[in-house]
This record gives structure tokens, C-alpha cells and sequence, in this order.
């Protein structure tokens, strides 16, 4: 029973309870980590564009990267009175939207689901499912209430779990 | 590294007028290759946080046909144009001399190499009206099309590399095509690198 759909723009993250679906649209090499506490009813869901802050630059707004995003989601989760124990997440995006651009190196989608990855690891969290690669955008449609998360490409809509 | 939020009035009214130069010619050929009048807006510079970029031509989820080129040479960044649904779907019909070809779902190679070769012959007149305004060497890089939501294209387009910094630059030009009583828009963006976008102040004397 859904009431709101609250929209998470990319570089942001945000924590909601069981009567909100978070949404973020248009991701491409962005990568999205949603994360559920299904006793608390609460969930929370971050829009990350790179992987970790470069050396030596500034950091830039937490939600910008994937190495950062994913650990505020968890400190928003835990405000919010989730146990660390009873989290579960999700993987989206991470894509490669021009292959034929990207030439030998690792493509910035591929590098942001190894960060994302690695920062859930990091914690504890088990990943229940991901919707990474490709060559094609995704939009995240997370009901918090029942935890079912909807992807949507052009050509196709699906819940993974 | 130049921060692009710095730019002054001087320096943004002389890389509107190098937008300028760039879009007179690509809005030419692409008259020529459409056959048909092309209006060119006035080159508006936008400098926009890095997450905004999706946004940059309307909702991050709308389905566009999108063409990127590197640029290459004396020059770092990237082209990106972004043509909405009808745009698209027209650009594709007249190319192939047949009607509009459905959107998304006409699209299948021979409509997606049209729009790909119109990207690239768009992008080669503007570069090289640069490259002789700037008195540079200016390559391309062959041309990506993603016919997606253009939050995933935009954003992806223009941090391939990760190497920019916080804001992005972009240069954009919107291109009108008159068709009987429906006015078809594109957008051209030029996104410099930073480091590249000192090399062009400098080039017209403005760094």
C-alpha cells in the first residue's frame, strides 16, 4: 500500500518507510544500491555516478560516489533504527552506454558495481540480486513496503529478487 | 585546473561565439543533408553540477536518440546530441526517404546507422569550423548512438573517463527543423574537458 513515490536525484541518498516507493531515473553507468530492512519496514536507495573520489581532488558531495554513497545509506538505515544484521541489497545500473567509446580500459559502469560491491562487502551486507551491464539505461522503482524492486529499460520492465 | 564556475562575461560571450561558428556549419549541412530549413538558437553555455547533466534536456527518463563523439587532438571532451522522439523519428524517415520510422521500436540498424552518420556529419562540420576558427587539430572519434532514457546517455556520455571536475561546461546549441506546423528540435552539446577549455581561452586570447 504505497502512498508516495519519493524521487532520489542522482549524487543522493535517501532513507524512507513502508508507505513510500523510491525511485531514481536514467541511470546508465550510474550505479544504484538499494537497501531493505524488512522488519522495520524501512528501505533506503542512493543514485552514485562515479566510483570512489579521485586522489588528490576534492570529495565532492557524498552521494557522487559509490565507495561513499553506499555506507551513508547504511548510517541513514541505522538512524532510522535498522539493525545491521537484518539488511539486504540490491545492485542496478553500472552500465556500458557506449562500448564502442570506452576503447581497452574499464568502463566507468563496470567500475562503479566493483565499488558498490565491495562497500556492501565492507559491511556485512549480503546482495540478494543485481541488474548490472549492458548497454542500455535502467530506472528503480523500490517498494519499501513489500521490498520488491522494479527495473525498467526501454524494451523491457521487471522485478528482480 | 580551471574551475569552470569561474568564467567570466568576457570569456562566456567568446565561447558562445565560438559555438557560434561551430553550429553555422553543422546547421548548414545539416540543411543539406535534410533538404530542408534549419534554425540554430542562439549557443547557450550552462555550467551544471555533474548530476545534473541527465537533466540537461528534460526529464532523465524521457527515451531520446543520443550521439556521442571524442574529441580528440588539440582538444579533450566530447559532442553529444540529443534528438527527442520526433526529431529522431523524422531525422531517420527523411534520411532513408521513406516516413517517420516509429519510436523507439523502428529503430533497427539501418534506422540507427542513419541517425549515427547525421550525428557524425553534424559533429565534423562543427569541429571543423572550430578547428579553423582556433587554428587546431581537431579529430573525432567514430560515433555512439544510444536510443535510451536520456539521463543514462547524457550522464554516461559525458563522464566517460571520471577525470572532470565537480561542474561540467557545456556548450548548447538548439537546432530547429520547420515542419509544417510542428517546429522538430535537437540539442548540440560541446563538453570540454577543463584542461581543454583553458586551451580555447587561450587560443582566442582570453585565458
Amino acid at each position: 500500500m504505497t502512498t508516495r513515490t519519493l524521487h532520489v536525484r542522482p549524487g543522493a541518498v535517501e532513507v524512507a518507510g513502508s508507505d513510500t516507493t523510491l525511485s531514481t531515473l536514467g541511470l546508465g553507468s550510474c550505479v544504484a544500491v538499494a537497501i531493505h530492512e524488512p522488519e522495520r519496514g524501512i528501505g533506503a536507495l542512493c543514485h552514485a555516478l562515479l566510483p570512489e573520489p579521485i586522489p588528490g581532488h576534492r570529495d565532492g558531495p557524498t552521494g557522487r560516489f559509490a565507495s561513499h554513497a553506499v555506507p551513508a545509506l547504511v548510517e541513514k538505515l541505522e538512524a532510522a533504527g535498522a539493525m545491521r544484521s537484518r539488511l539486504r541489497a540490491w545492485i542496478i545500473g553500472g552500465a556500458t552506454m557506449f562500448p564502442m567509446l570506452v576503447g581497452s580500459q574499464e568502463s566507468i559502469g563496470t567500475r562503479n558495481v566493483r565499488a558498490a560491491r565491495a562497500a556492501l562487502e565492507a559491511l556485512g551486507i549480503p546482495v540478494v540480486a543485481e541488474d548490472v551491464g549492458g548497454s542500455y539505461g535502467r530506472s528503480v522503482y523500490f517498494a519499501v513496503g513489500d521490498g520488491t524492486i522494479e527495473v525498467r529499460s526501454v524494451h523491457q520492465r521487471k522485478v528482480i529478487t | 585546473m580551471l574551475d569552470v564556475r569561474e568564467l567570466g562575461t568576457l570569456q562566456l560571450d567568446a565561447l558562445r561565439e565560438v559555438a557560434n561558428i561551430g553550429s553555422g556549419h553543422a546547421a548548414t549541412a545539416l540543411s543539406q543533408l535534410t533538404g530542408r530549413r534549419i534554425w540554430v538558437d542562439a549557443p547557450q553555455i550552462r555550467v551544471v553540477p555533474v548530476e545534473d547533466v541527465g537533466m540537461l534536456t528534460g526529464r532523465a527518463d524521457e527515451i531520446v536518440a543520443c550521439v556521442v563523439m571524442q574529441v580528440l587532438g588539440d582538444l579533450a571532451g566530447r559532442t553529444i546530441q540529443v534528438f527527442p522522439e520526433h526529431t529522431a523519428s523524422r531525422l531517420a524517415g527523411i534520411l532513408l526517404r521513406k516516413g517517420d520510422v516509429p519510436f523507439p521500436d523502428g529503430f533497427g540498424e539501418l534506422e540507427k546507422s542513419a541517425l549515427k552518420e547525421a550525428g557524425n556529419i553534424l559533429g565534423s562540420a562543427y569541429l571543423n569550423a572550430l578547428s579553423d576558427f582556433l587554428g587546431m587539430m581537431l579529430l573525432t572519434s567514430v560515433p555512439g548512438l544510444a536510443i535510451d532514457q536520456a539521463g543514462a546517455a547524457l550522464t554516461s556520455g559525458s563522464i566517460m573517463d571520471a577525470s572532470h571536475g565537480d561542474h561540467l561546461i557545456c556548450i548548447d546549441t538548439i537546432f530547429k527543423m520547420d515542419e509544417e506546423q510542428q517546429a522538430l528540435k535537437g540539442h548540440f552539446l560541446l563538453v570540454p574537458d577543463p584542461d581543454s577549455l583553458e586551451v580555447i581561452l587561450r587560443a582566442i586570447r582570453l585565458a
